[in-house]
């Protein structure tokens, strides 16, 4: 087995900090960092998938394709509750089919169920490492994407109310330390100066602000390349935007594990994946008479489309209006905005009614 | 007709019922439970489903809605089951998971009741236990209802088996062969296949089918293909196309737009399925066949060509 890999994982919002980290830290191993995701990389992505697949295969085949561009050697992918399981086979079939050579890391193929195939998957990364040193590089980037999730929420709910234009720069000084950070010291520090920046910045926000909830599928809900950086566009308008749905709050902290049985009424059973959070989430923001709720969820995603009925009779008994997005690879962002502007303006409009 | 003259259960004739109905229909007859058939598929039923459905869900959910709709106040309660996983590397597609509550909310003002049966290994829930456990909330004993769902599961093996049989006999045939791949709810709905394999009947061709094919047999085969793909269904179609391609011509991979499982292993098919030609038809909710038709036969020229049989 080599000794000097260069890594890649696909670009995924801005969590291939903590990716590299593990990488880097855990299993001492080189990380390919691929370029930002931008048209070329979707360009790439779709010309060589098949077409009725959905978006997060198109662009995560693109990045892949920039990674190998930019030297990589091997690439590891994910796997998850959906169509996610298969992404690795096909995607390394056609890679191999455009004539690229390289090692690939399936973690599909060691998601099995046993406990076992888990250290087999460690091992295949760097195979001289320790496991206790991998095992601590986990824990630190967990609480690294901790800090990133709720540095993130934090951003996009007090970003549009700041006249002075520091929130941007303190949050992507965070982000560009997180992605330098080579301990945990290093990581908290940086978290620290994050949160002691913003509380510096003096915030013109209203009593009463404007507050979106977002929800939508796994990877463009929390990829701003591939939601159109809905967020930031939301909050420029004014709004305090709110979006639950991240990694920490799904997959770390996990904190409501009755979250079915809260939806019951809508949904007796997970139907899939990422559905059953989304529901709930749906829900918890309309039970706290948020103004609007905005669902983003790339073409051809199977849960996310299922759930809509549903967000349409929780739309109809809470009282809450749905603007429901489908992404494809797009090449403009004038129809979001159009649909966005139109959307706030009646969410304000519904406002002054109801007072 | 009053309520108690209504069959107890209405099975929409769609979607998973191509699969195991023989299974739910021996269950009920078990148990003497009435039920009532959706009528076939046709025109009607899938544009009314296309108007329930989310616009961008599959073709096939579509029609399924399609048939819950001719059955609401036609009888006590729909049967659709949930069929979610065998086990943690066995799984179904998320939307068999998610079409009991999803038809809850898209007819949830016709006040029809819904039935399910939760077919979920990892949850505890193995296909056994959840039909003895739906037997029980249907008011029979746990005995009388895993006495029906064996009977029942062997009734579906049976069929299993006689379309394996049929299929071989089908094999050994003379003439050009077509393999034609794709779920039983696509090639056996008398509105969205059947017309496809009618085509290449009158054509002199004989068509096998993928799915036809021992569950067990061909799900090894894909996992020797195919490592990480899990979800049953598309299993069975692969390792039937494995297995079959060697008597077969032409390989033709039907497919609804826009099938998640679909969308893959076919990529994957083409990819690595080298020799055979290989013709990908994706159905929509178009009403004519003339598109399809000039396919198939210029497909079924490149085989001739191919074969010699055309100069």
């Amino acid at each position: 087995m080599k000794q000097h890999r260069k890594v890649a994982l696909p670009r995924y919002g801005e969590y291939n900090c903590a990716l590299k980290y593990i990488v880097e830290q855990g299993f001492e191993t080189e990380c390919i960092l691929p370029p930002p995701l931008s048209r070329r990389t979707e360009d790439l992505g779709a010309r060589n998938s098949p077409d009725l697949v959905c978006t997060p295969f198109k662009t995560t085949l693109g990045s892949m394709i920039e990674a190998l561009e930019a030297g990589a050697d091997t690439i590891i992918m994910v796997h998850g509750a959906c169509r996610l399981n298969y992404f690795g086979e096909l995607q390394e079939q056609i890679l191999r089919d455009l004539g690229y050579h390289f090692d690939f890391i399936n973690l599909s193929l060691f998601n099995t169920g046993k406990k076992r195939d888990i250290l087999r998957a460690l091992r295949a990364i760097n195979p001289r490492r320790s496991m206790i040193r991998a095992g601590r590089s986990l824990y630190e980037a967990a609480r690294m994407v901790e800090h990133l999730d709720d540095t993130t929420s934090f951003y996009y709910q007090n970003c549009g109310f700041d006249p002075t234009g520091q929130y941007r720069k303190i949050y992507w000084r965070f982000i560009s330390d997180m992605y330098a950070a080579q301990s945990l010291p290093d990581i908290q520090e940086g978290y620290r100066n994050a949160v002691r920046a913003f509380e510096d910045v003096a915030l013109s926000k209203p009593p009463d602000p404007i507050r979106i909830g977002i929800i939508g599928d796994y990877y463009t809900v929390m990829d701003p390349f591939s939601n159109l950086e809905i967020e930031q566009k939301l909050a420029d308008m004014g709004v305090e935007v709110h979006r639950l749905m991240n990694i920490t709050n799904d997959m770390l902290r996990n904190s409501n594990k009755n979250k079915q049985a809260k939806i019951r009424e809508f949904s007796e059973f997970s139907m899939g994946a990422s559905s059953t959070t989304d529901i709930w989430q749906a829900q918890n923001f309309a039970e706290r008479n948020f103004d609007g709720l905005i669902q983003v969820k790339s073409a051809c995603c199977m849960p996310e489309t299922d759930i809509m009925p549903v967000l349409a009779n929780l739309s109809q008994d809470y009282k809450i209006p749905v603007l429901y997005l489908t992404y494809d690879s797009q090449t403009s962002d004038v129809g979001l905005m159009t649909r966005l502007e139109a959307f706030y303006d009646m969410v304000e409009m519904r406002r002054k009614v109801t007072l | 007709m009053s309520e108690q003259k209504m069959p107890m259960i209405g099975i929409p004739r769609a979607m998973l019922y191509y699969r195991y109905g023989p299974l739910w229909e021996r269950f009920f007859q078990v148990l003497g439970v009435s039920t009532l058939l959706s009528p076939p598929s046709s025109r009607g039923i899938l544009e009314a489903g296309a108007r329930l459905a989310p616009d961008e869900s599959c073709l096939s959910l579509k029609m399924l809605m399609g048939h819950v709709e001719t059955l609401i106040g036609r009888c006590n309660c729909i049967f659709i089951p949930r069929y979610s996983n065998y086990g943690y590397t066995e799984l179904f597609c998320t939307r068999y998971e998610g079409i009991y509550d999803q038809a809850r909310n898209i007819f949830r003002s016709s006040g029809q009741r819904f039935i399910t049966c939760n077919i979920d290994a990892q949850n505890g829930f193995p296909e056994a236990k959840a039909f003895e456990q739906f037997g029980v909330e249907l008011g029979f004993t746990a005995k009388e209802s895993r006495r029906a769902w064996r009977e029942a599961s062997r009734a579906l093996e049976q069929r299993k088996k006689a379309e394996d049989r049929s299929q071989k006999e089908l094999a050994g045939k003379p003439g050009i062969k077509v393999l034609a791949a794709g779920h039983s709810y696509i090639l056996s709905d008398p509105y969205l296949g059947k017309p496809i394999l009618d085509n290449l009947d009158a054509a002199g061709v004989v068509t096998l089918r993928a799915d036809a094919l021992e569950p067990e047999t061909a799900r090894k085969a894909c996992a020797r293909f195919s490592p990480t793909c899990r979800w049953i269904v598309s299993e069975e179609i692969v390792g039937g196309v494995l297995l079959w391609k060697e008597k077969a011509d032409g390989i033709i991979l039907v497919s609804a737009f826009p099938c998640g499982p679909d969308s893959m292993t076919n990529e994957l098919l083409i990819r690595r399925i080298r020799g055979v030609p290989i013709l990908t038809l994706v159905l929509d909710a178009q009403s004519g066949m003339a598109g399809i038709e000039t396919r198939i036969e210029s497909f079924l020229d490149i085989i001739r060509f191919q074969k010699g049989a055309m100069v």
